[in-house]
């Protein structure tokens, strides 16, 4: 752990750079929202209003809610607000969760790893696989690359938190999931 | 067959694992559904993973969830929060207890505009707790009101659990959100009739509040929360009268929202930042946990677990009843440790064969999932919303919330049984509206 904690202001930093993509996440994300929230309103005023039909809204709806998920995900794992059981804590204490706090943090960075490596290989399929929207043929894949990255921004905050918590391995833990 | 059961077996064991270890519940199912799937089918690994979590984040019904989310972190940056509330202490201002009774009332009008049991007992704490203590209501009645209050919010809709439970089970979600309107409103009653209770049991509890207010005023105060009834009736209104789609009403509801938030003035740079930014935290909350049960989902149905059990059960000769009746039981038993949506993506993919196989109608079913859910998040040593509570009233001991919730947590258990014993409360709506 001595090598961990004598680099504890670089993981630090470290961990402060992950932050930077998932802050992009939240501007990304809130303009995604946006446009979920006008694509859906604008389908129900053509229809009521000027007898129309929108035959692009529920494609367009569907891939910004891929484009506010990615971001909600990403978000999500800045804030802490991914849901986890914290009973271990409350038995235990630190002694124990300093241990499998580091275990859960690789085990994570391990499944985000392999899933963005399947939504990378799956996504790159493309037009070849017939991945586009129903309607007006929105291709799939930069929605699944979308995906992909907010799954490797999550990830790569997990390996600076697994340091961080070895960094303070006889201390608080400054990411301890909330109560 | 000893092979699907030994492997469901042990996975249902690592995921047991891997939760206690705090790895979040999304991921928990995630690593467990891929792995499960690398075993039995090594090549359908990458296009398993990759599909469901694409297919769960581009699905159209699910556009609900970041909607209505949105709509009620609105409301609250509106103030619609305050007006509900204030509204409903006008109206019960005259009787003993009315704080905590208006709590309950407020957080069911809060509910239907919100999905969250979180958010609701989050936001009706903030505003009415420092009420009550003001008037020196016992600690116990004060928080055991506000975290059961709270609970509602999952249950009246728009229903964060009622879209999760119809996603997995591809029940329609507007038919679910009518099947919670009954029940929501009986279970509020329930509630003001515990808070009655406890004050006419223990009159200490409850201080009579003497404050009286000029009628010009009650009127402006309920007048202020008739936006709140105008987008409740646009909204549920609107998707029992079938003008709109549950996602359609989900739009126009946060619409009208934040139409009430600019009207108000209320919305700036750092609210309008702070409402998107709560509400893709609470969206991405939801949706790592369907991505992970989507993929787990995968790997169950590759075991065939599903089909053994069914078969099972039948060889046994249980009725529908009683299976649901044990699935129930469980899951009141597995919500006071483990998270409800988790223990809903988890469990709902197995028994959901074995149910509809023997003929339970899965929208009664996902009304009575969703109470008990809703009693896993007031029952220790986990329970949510007393967490959220105590973040608001940190004073208050833990054990002192619980002992306020034992009321109320009974009163959940007689609406599980009413609903039982008369499933028309949760399918009448639902039936008229769809047939």
């Amino acid at each position: 752990m001595r090598i961990f904690e004598n680099h504890i202001s670089r993981i630090m930093r470290a961990e402060k750079y992950c932050r930077v993509p998932i802050a992009g996440f939240g501007v990304v994300g809130g303009i995604a929202l946006t446009v979920l929230l006008g694509v859906t309103v604008a389908e129900v005023f053509w229809r009521y209003v000027l007898n129309d039909s929108l035959i692009w809204a529920e494609d367009l709806s569907t891939m910004s809610l891929t484009v506010v998920v990615s971001a909600a995900i990403a978000y999500g794992a800045g804030e802490g607000a991914h849901v986890c059981m914290n009973l271990i804590a409350r038995i235990w204490g630190r002694p124990i969760t300093k241990v499998t706090d580091v275990i859960a943090r690789l085990l994570g960075v391990g499944v985000t790893a392999m899933a963005a490596f399947a939504l990378f290989v799956h996504g790159s399929c493309g037009l070849s696989c017939g991945a586009v929207t129903s309607s007006v043929s929105i291709p799939h894949p930069p929605f699944y690359f979308v995906l992909g990255v907010s799954l490797v921004v999550y990830g790569l905050l997990l390996v600076s938190q697994a340091a961080l918590g070895l960094a303070s391995w006889n201390s608080e833990d400054p990411n301890e999931p909330p109560e | 067959m000893i092979d699907s059961i030994g492997i469901t077996l042990v996975a249902f064991g690592v995921l047991l694992v891997l939760l206690f270890i705090r790895m979040p519940a999304g991921l928990a199912m995630l690593i467990v559904g891929a792995a499960g799937v690398i075993l039995i089918r090594p090549t359908a690994a990458v296009p398993v993973v990759a599909g469901e979590i694409f297919a769960v984040a581009s699905r159209y019904p699910l556009t609900i969830l970041p909607l209505f989310i949105l709509m009620g972190n609105l409301a609250v940056v509106s103030g619609m929060s305050q007006d509900i509330y204030q509204a409903a202490h006008t109206w019960f201002g005259r009787f003993r207890g009315s704080l905590a009774a208006a709590s309950i009332v407020a957080c069911a009008g809060f509910s239907a505009l919100s999905g969250s049991s979180l958010a609701a007992a989050m936001t009706m704490g903030r505003v009415s707790l420092p009420e009550m203590k003001r008037y020196k209501y016992d600690d116990s009645l004060a928080t055991g009101a506000i975290a059961a209050g709270g609970t509602l919010g999952i249950l009246i809709p728009p229903s964060a659990g009622l879209v999760i439970y119809g996603i997995i089970t591809e029940e329609s979600i507007g038919r679910l959100f009518m099947a919670g309107v009954i029940p929501g409103i009986l279970l509020t009653f329930l509630f003001v009739f515990i808070v009655w209770l406890v004050v006419r049991l223990s009159p200490h509890k409850a201080p009579r509040v003497k404050t009286s207010i000029p009628w010009r005023e009650n009127l402006r105060i309920t007048a202020r929360a008739f936006w709140v009834l105008c987008i409740v009736i646009v909204t549920i209104g609107g998707i029992y009268a079938g003008i709109f789609s549950a996602v359609e009403a989900a739009g126009v509801g946060a619409l009208l929202t934040l139409i009430v938030a600019l009207g108000r003035r209320r919305l700036n740079r750092k609210t309008l930042t702070e409402t998107v930014h709560a509400t893709l935290k609470a969206s991405g909350t939801a949706f790592l946990v369907l991505l992970g049960a989507f993929v787990f989902k995968v790997f169950l149905g590759f075991t065939g677990i599903a089909f053994v059990a069914s078969e099972w059960v039948a060889e046994q000769g249980f009725s529908g009843a009683q299976i649901a009746a044990i699935v129930l039981l469980m899951f009141v038993v597995l919500g006071t440790f483990l998270d409800g949506f988790a223990m809903l993506v988890l469990t709902v993919p197995l028994v959901q064969p074995i149910l509809e196989s023997l003929g339970v109608d899965m929208i009664w079913f996902g009304i009575m999932i969703v109470i008990t859910l809703e009693m896993g998040l007031i029952s220790p040593p986990v329970g949510l919303n007393i967490f959220v509570v105590k973040g608001v009233a940190p004073e208050v001991p833990v054990h002192k919330m619980f002992r306020g919730i034992i009321p109320f947590w009974l009163a959940m258990g007689l609406a599980l049984i009413l609903i039982a014993l008369m499933p028309s409360l949760a399918t009448l709506l639902p039936n008229a509206m769809y047939g």
